[in-house]
């Protein structure tokens, strides 16, 4: 898939770190977009089903790219095939899936694993063997497009796996289901747990924490962006050290996303000034409208500029899979994250620009802010009212005055010395202690 | 035997180094005279016995002592066999320094063992005992205590030749039945056994000339055999002997060189010829003596071509593999060219190819730089590049990727230097050059006699370049990332660093050092290495000049600079120190390590481009902080400088580069940026850069920029507001560029105003503190420093933190070069990374598909990944001074 122009498609660079059935939300987004010709993604479609077992739906594929009603010989063959392996597999699992369906059964199950292990092998003769071949079954479920069989299997089969490997793959198996179901809640959960094995689990090699982490960060691209407390989140996770450098180091394409969640969440300024730092020093590396604009608001205070990026930055959200997320409405569709993120935009803009105004004339800002006048007036009445701005309007010029934010001398003053007493206090009590406790010895 | 006694005595008083030459000639008069005897007996064998070097004579001599010592065993006179033993030990001493043997000869193990033997035998028979006189059995028990001591020294030694008394005797050539051995006596075959157990080695000689004629002769011999007669029985025979020769006293080497050069001609089968044109490389190898000079350069080449041929027969005959791990079979090379099955012999190429390398490394050093010598011995750079490259590709094709990583090495070394433009003249040269050498070649190969074993030139002479030379780079680093072992990489990755910050390319090259977590443990390496982690730092420094990047820039150099030692940093000459003489030791080790001249930095330009890049950050900083009671310095060095200028009753004009930049900081101070790039403008060292006119275009913009902000610092308090329009034109920047400068300014809280749009002018607020309003202000700061360090003082006490302060210190100090680099503060703020995993695997399940990059630094981007924390502090180091600043004046709740 080679790259347009205009439309800074990050697809070819996302997509290496999602998993197969992952990229197929992608590529529907890209096919209703219609940026790339409905041919190449049928194409790009049956390769990717080629290498999964859901032969059907690459048949449909198939037949509508080349207007055929014959399926190639060799999509029948491996459909043969598939299911022959389903059958086996499913056999394999038989019998630790009628345990498992068994609710009286699985009562007896405990917290304790080794308990659980034991049990099973005397009273239901079901092994390590079966129990591995639990995981193939849901493996092999997935292959086959059945999420929620998937799902369902492989947080059974983690109850009773004893291998670490193994559950971490089954972690990873459940996320992608959970994702692909749309769960986002469960999804999200499951994302905390994989990334707490990550975070704690000791790898081979730390170039395979890194490609782990910068799944994760990908996978989460999903959740992120569609759960409702996923900006936050989003946030909380790519700004933490080791997350940044797997960024920086391998995936700056992240930056977009993370930097769009820093002007849609009001709620993480404090640690926007790091992310600044980040986006300096990356700049050389990854280029992208909505990185763009915060330097431009925060490092070269560049308004115009600024202005210039918040409209290719529109373009950008809406052509972008997990961003430009679409809201039927009625008969027109919007893109709620637009708005939103125009909206912050704006704010972004307006409140750089007032810290280092004293005087501002409204129909400039106005211009700045790309409303018109009447607009832009009732906007910073509003901003006024609820206190965000410490200013005024001057009606006679049409101009909007702020007010000096110099704290006085004295105040500053008292700040300095304030915590001191505090300080001096915490040390006596400290060195009292310290005292005593030798005292005591 | 009185011949030999004299010749012992004589030799104890002798101190002879070895190029000690005036005694030698009495000694060596007698050793002739004994030579020529047994050389004119020998007539059944068409060989001379070649006279002894040095190293022989004193064999000579300890076989005298030892002989001594038997005589005395014999009539148990323990005087003077405690005498001998005495003489026997100041012998071996010599003995070793000539051999420069690690080991001790057998014949002093053997006699040792006999000593011992005898001494057990003398002290049980108690009878015997009684029966010795006085002075006697003193001895006797002086030598005891004296023989146990030593004998602990060779203890392994001795335990060895008890077990196997034989072994040492097994190894001796087979020159030895053909050699004058008859009319020897034993001592002689003692000594010329030990002799050949020795890795011949080398030694210096300055009595070749005596033995011309002699040589003449022999040359005549080899070259008048009829060629029919030639066998290889005859050829390697004769080779054993020129092999022995080698090394010994007396013997030329040009001699050595060209008779095996014959013999390489003459050579029966391929292997054979091999395996002399290997003793030939070695021999050439020898030709200069000591540590200090170079090779002469015609041998040199020589032993390029050489190299060639051995290549060209080893790619010919494929069943014939170079190893020096196994000892071969004495008839292996008489294995005829179809033979099947592989035919080994022993070699080392990469040594060879390591050792030619430093020979044209040495040879740069020691020729003056300024002659046209110098610019014909890099012409020859080519040849060798061309070597290595068909060294490389036939390790590469034999699968020994080890090997291949190391000759690649190399090759990176030649070039990382070099930017595109001399790569181009280089590969030019390459195509010129060749053309030269097959004239010559077809000169040389009309000899007398032409060889037996005709090696088509099957390798190619001529070094192919691809077109560019990162494109070169890419390639061999890449090779070395994949296979070369720590050290190899390292140096690697430091030229790979070089060659992209050559190229401008700055963000790669930071990239990749924070990656590959140098800075971290560069002073652990060898110096080598150390200075050419220095060299790295100045050019990357310099890289980020080159892009507009001062602050970079400066951090890169500063440390370099932080000492008065830039010089020795990065050894481009050596720089004087007053308090600390060095010995002449270490005045030649430095020396030895020196750059030849062509991949120098340049020096001027490279303090030029510190004293700006200091210039540029330093002087807004202390126009801003004039009034403030700490002040925070950025370069120390400069800021000296600057002392030292403003000392000056008189401003003579600027001279060299620091007067230059001194002037310019005068004049910017002011605000004059005018003034302050006209005086840099015209330095010298400009015409260094590549693309000048854009680089000054940088510069100017950027005096400008600090300019006006060095003006807003200083004069801001003077003025109610400024008009931008009139800023714009005071400084010649747009609106636009004052605009932004001068935000961020407020922004961090540098400058106290804020714009009046409608106006567009700048209002300044009264911040202005008054007297006592800041006395005030240094009064509270001086009480939480107060309270901070009693926090101190009480954490130390009960425990806490404290230690991490003098650790840091401690980082601070290290020694030599690996305090030259930003390195010492990256490296504080490296967090460490990667829990090294015991069990872990690849996510099998679920394939995703790791886009990884390229792999070793891929493999580093892993390792490394912590470091980025580190740069993010170092990139972002003006925004957080600025947040800094802000908190000192309101500084809140501390927690």
């Amino acid at each position: 898939m080679e790259e347009t122009k205009e439309n800074y498609d990050l697809t070819p660079r996302v997509a290496p770190n999602l998993d197969r059935h992952l990229v197929f939300p992608i590529l529907e987004f890209l096919q209703e977009r219609q940026l790339y010709p409905d041919e190449q993604i049928l194409k790009f479609k049956i390769e990717l089903l080629n290498k999964t077992n859901m032969v059907d739906y690459a048949m449909d594929i198939h037949k509508s790219l080349y207007h055929t009603e014959d399926a190639p010989q060799d999509m029948v063959e491996r459909r043969a095939e598939v299911v022959a392996r389903l059958k086996s597999l499913e056999e394999a699992a038989a019998p630790l899936v009628t345990f498992l369906l068994n609710p009286n059964a699985v009562q007896e199950l405990r917290a304790d694993k080794q308990y659980n292990l034991q049990m099973l092998k005397e009273r239901y003769q079901i092994g390590p063997d079966q129990i591995e071949a639990l995981y193939q079954y849901a493996k092999f479920q997935f292959e086959c497009g059945n999420y929620s069989g998937a799902a369902d299997y492989l947080y059974q089969y983690r109850t009773l796996c004893s291998n670490l490997e193994r559950s971490l793959s089954a972690l990873w198996g459940k996320l992608a289901s959970e994702i692909l179901m749309q769960n986002w809640d469960i999804a999200l959960e499951e994302l905390n747990r994989v990334k707490e094995i990550i975070d704690s689990k000791s790898f081979a090699s730390p170039l395979n924490q890194v490609q782990n982490r910068i799944w994760l960060m990908h996978w989460g691209l999903y959740i992120f962006f569609n759960h409702d407390n996923g900006r936050t989140q989003i946030i909380d996770l790519f700004i933490q050290d080791k997350y940044m450098n797997a960024i920086q180091t391998s995936a700056p394409h992240l930056l977009r996303y993370l930097a769009t969640a820093f002007i849609v969440n009001k709620r993480r300024r404090p640690q926007l000034k790091e992310f600044i730092k980040v986006i300096q020093q990356e700049h050389y590396s990854y280029k992208d409208p909505i990185v763009e604009f915060l330097a431009c608001v925060f490092v070269n205070y560049d308004f115009d500029g600024a202005q210039k990026k918040m409209k290719e930055c529109e373009e950008v959200i809406v052509n972008d899979p997990f961003l430009g997320k679409r809201v039927d409405d009625g008969n027109f569709s919007t893109v709620p994250l637009k708005d939103e993120f125009l909206e912050n935009a704006r704010l972004f803009i307006f409140e750089t620009y007032c810290r280092i105004h004293q005087r501002i004339d409204m129909g400039v800002l106005a211009e700045k802010l790309n409303l018109n006048y009447e607009e832009a007036e009732r906007w910073i009445v509003n901003l006024i009212r609820t206190s965000k701005l410490d200013a005024k309007i001057d009606s006679e010029s049409g101009t909007v005055i702020m007010e000096p934010t110099q704290p006085n001398v004295h105040e500053q003053l008292v700040n300095h010395t304030k915590a001191l007493s505090g300080r001096t206090y915490k040390l006596v009590t400290q060195l009292l202690e310290h005292s005593q406790g030798q005292a005591a010895r | 035997m009185s011949r030999f006694f004299a010749q012992g005595g004589s030799d104890s008083e002798d101190e002879s180094d070895i190029e000690e030459e005036i005694q030698e000639v009495q000694n060596n008069d007698i050793n002739n005279r004994y030579l020529q005897d047994n050389s004119d007996d020998d007539d059944d064998t068409d060989t001379k016995r070649v006279i002894k070097p040095t190293k022989d004579k004193r064999f000579e001599e300890m076989t005298h002592t030892v002989e001594q010592m038997k005589n005395a065993m014999k009539i148990n006179d323990w005087v003077s066999l405690q005498e001998n033993f005495d003489k026997v030990n100041k012998q071996l001493e010599k003995v070793m320094r000539i051999t420069e043997a690690v080991k001790p000869p057998t014949l002093y193990i053997k006699t040792l063992v006999m000593l011992e033997d005898f001494l057990n035998e003398a002290l049980a028979n108690k009878e015997a005992k009684k029966k010795m006189s006085p002075s006697n059995s003193k001895a006797l028990n002086a030598m005891r205590q004296k023989l146990k001591k030593n004998n602990k020294l060779h203890e392994e030694e001795i335990n060895k030749y008890r077990e196997a008394p034989e072994v040492e005797e097994e190894n001796e050539p087979e020159d030895e039945d053909d050699d004058d051995e008859e009319d020897e006596d034993e001592e002689d075959d003692d000594s010329k056994e030990a002799v050949t157990d020795e890795e011949v080695d080398e030694t210096t000689d300055t009595r070749w000339e005596t033995m011309l004629n002699k040589k003449d002769k022999q040359m005549e011999k080899l070259l008048s055999k009829d060629p029919k007669e030639i066998t290889w029985d005859w050829v390697n025979q004769k080779f054993k002997e020129i092999m022995a020769a080698r090394g010994r006293k007396g013997t030329a080497r040009f001699d050595l060189v060209d008779q095996l050069t014959h013999l390489t001609k003459i050579a029966k089968t391929p292997a054979q010829k091999l395996e002399i044109l290997f003793s030939v490389i070695s021999a050439q190898f020898d030709v200069n003596p000591g540590l200090s000079g170079h090779m002469p350069i015609k041998v040199w080449k020589k032993c390029v071509l050489n190299m060639l041929t051995i290549l060209d027969i080893l790619v010919k005959y494929t069943n014939i593999v170079v190893d020096d791990t196994i000892e071969p079979e004495e008839n292996e090379t008489s294995k005829p060219a179809d033979y099947d099955g592989t035919i080994r012999v022993w070699g080392n190429l990469v040594a060879f190819i390591e050792r030619i390398d430093t020979e044209f490394f040495k040879s740069l050093q020691s020729i003056d730089p300024h002659t046209r010598e110098y610019v014909e011995r890099l012409r020859d750079e080519p040849m060798f590049l061309a070597l290595a490259q068909n060294i490389q590709d036939y390790f590469e094709r034999m699968g020994d990727f080890k090997a291949a990583a190391k000759v690649a090495l190399r090759r990176v070394e030649s070039i990382y230097y070099k930017p595109q433009e001399v790569y181009e003249a280089m590969r030019k040269l390459a195509e010129l050059v060749e053309e030269e050498e097959e004239a010559e070649d077809a000169e040389e190969e009309s000899g007398p006699i032409s060889s037996f074993i005709v090696v088509p030139e099957v390798v190619p002479r001529k070094p192919t370049f691809p077109e560019s030379g990162r494109a070169m780079m890419d390639l061999l680093v890449s090779l070395i990332y994949r296979n070369g072992d720590e050290r190899t990489k390292a140096r690697a990755m430091l030229c790979d660093i070089y060659h992209h910050a050559l190229m401008d390319n700055f963000g790669t090259a930071r990239d990749l050092l924070l990656m590959s977590h140098l800075q971290d443990n560069i002073q652990h390496m060898d110096i080598s290495t150390q200075i050419l982690f220095n060299r790295t730092m100045a050019q990357l420094g310099l890289c980020a000049f080159r892009v507009g990047m001062i602050t970079e820039s400066h951090s890169c150099l500063s440390e370099l600079y932080s000492g008065q030692r830039v010089r020795e940093l990065l050894a481009q000459g050596v720089s004087q120190s007053r308090y600390h003489e060095k010995t002449p030791e270490q005045e030649r080790m430095e020396r030895r390590r020196q750059m030849p001249y062509h991949m120098h930095i340049n020096l001027e330009l490279l303090e030029a481009v510190h004293l700006i890049g200091a210039m540029l950050l330093e002087v807004p900083n202390m126009a801003a902080n004039s009034l403030e009671a700490r002040r925070r310095v950025i370069s120390k060095n400069f800021r000296r400088l600057l002392e030292i200028s403003e000392r000056q009753a008189f401003n003579a004009p600027p001279e060299n580069v620091r007067d230059h930049v001194m002037a310019a900081t005068r004049a910017l101070t002011k605000g004059d940026f005018q003034t302050a790039f006209e005086v840099l403008n015209s330095l010298e060292v400009w015409r260094m850069l590549k693309n000048r006119d854009s680089i000054l275009e940088m510069v100017k913009a950027r005096i400008k920029e600090e300019a006006l902000r060095t003006y807003l610092f200083t004069y801001s308090s003077s003025y109610e507001s400024l008009s931008l329009e009139q800023l714009a034109k005071m400084f010649d920047v747009t609106e636009a560029q004052v605009h932004s400068i001068v935000s961020k300014m407020m922004i961090n809280e540098e400058l106290h105003a804020s714009w009046d749009q409608p106006t567009r002018c700048i209002v300044f607020h009264e911040v202005q503190h008054s007297r006592l309003q800041s006395l005030a202000f240094q009064l509270t700061e001086k009480l939480s420093v107060l309270a901070e360090s009693n926090e101190r003082a009480m954490e130390a006490r009960t425990g806490g933190g404290g230690l991490d302060l003098s650790s840091r210190r401690r980082d601070n100090n290290q020694d030599y070069a690996g305090a030259a680099s930003g390195g010492g503060r990256w490296q504080d703020n490296n967090m460490s990374s990667g829990y090294g995993g015991r069990q872990g695997n690849n996510r099998s399940g679920y394939g995703g598909r790791p886009g990884q990059p390229r792999d070793w630094s891929g493999q580093n981007r892993g390792g490394g990944y912590a470091s980025r924390a580190g740069s993010g502090n170092r990139g972002g180091g003006m925004q957080m001074d600025g947040s800094t600043r802000m908190v000192s004046l309101n500084r809140g709740v501390r927690t």
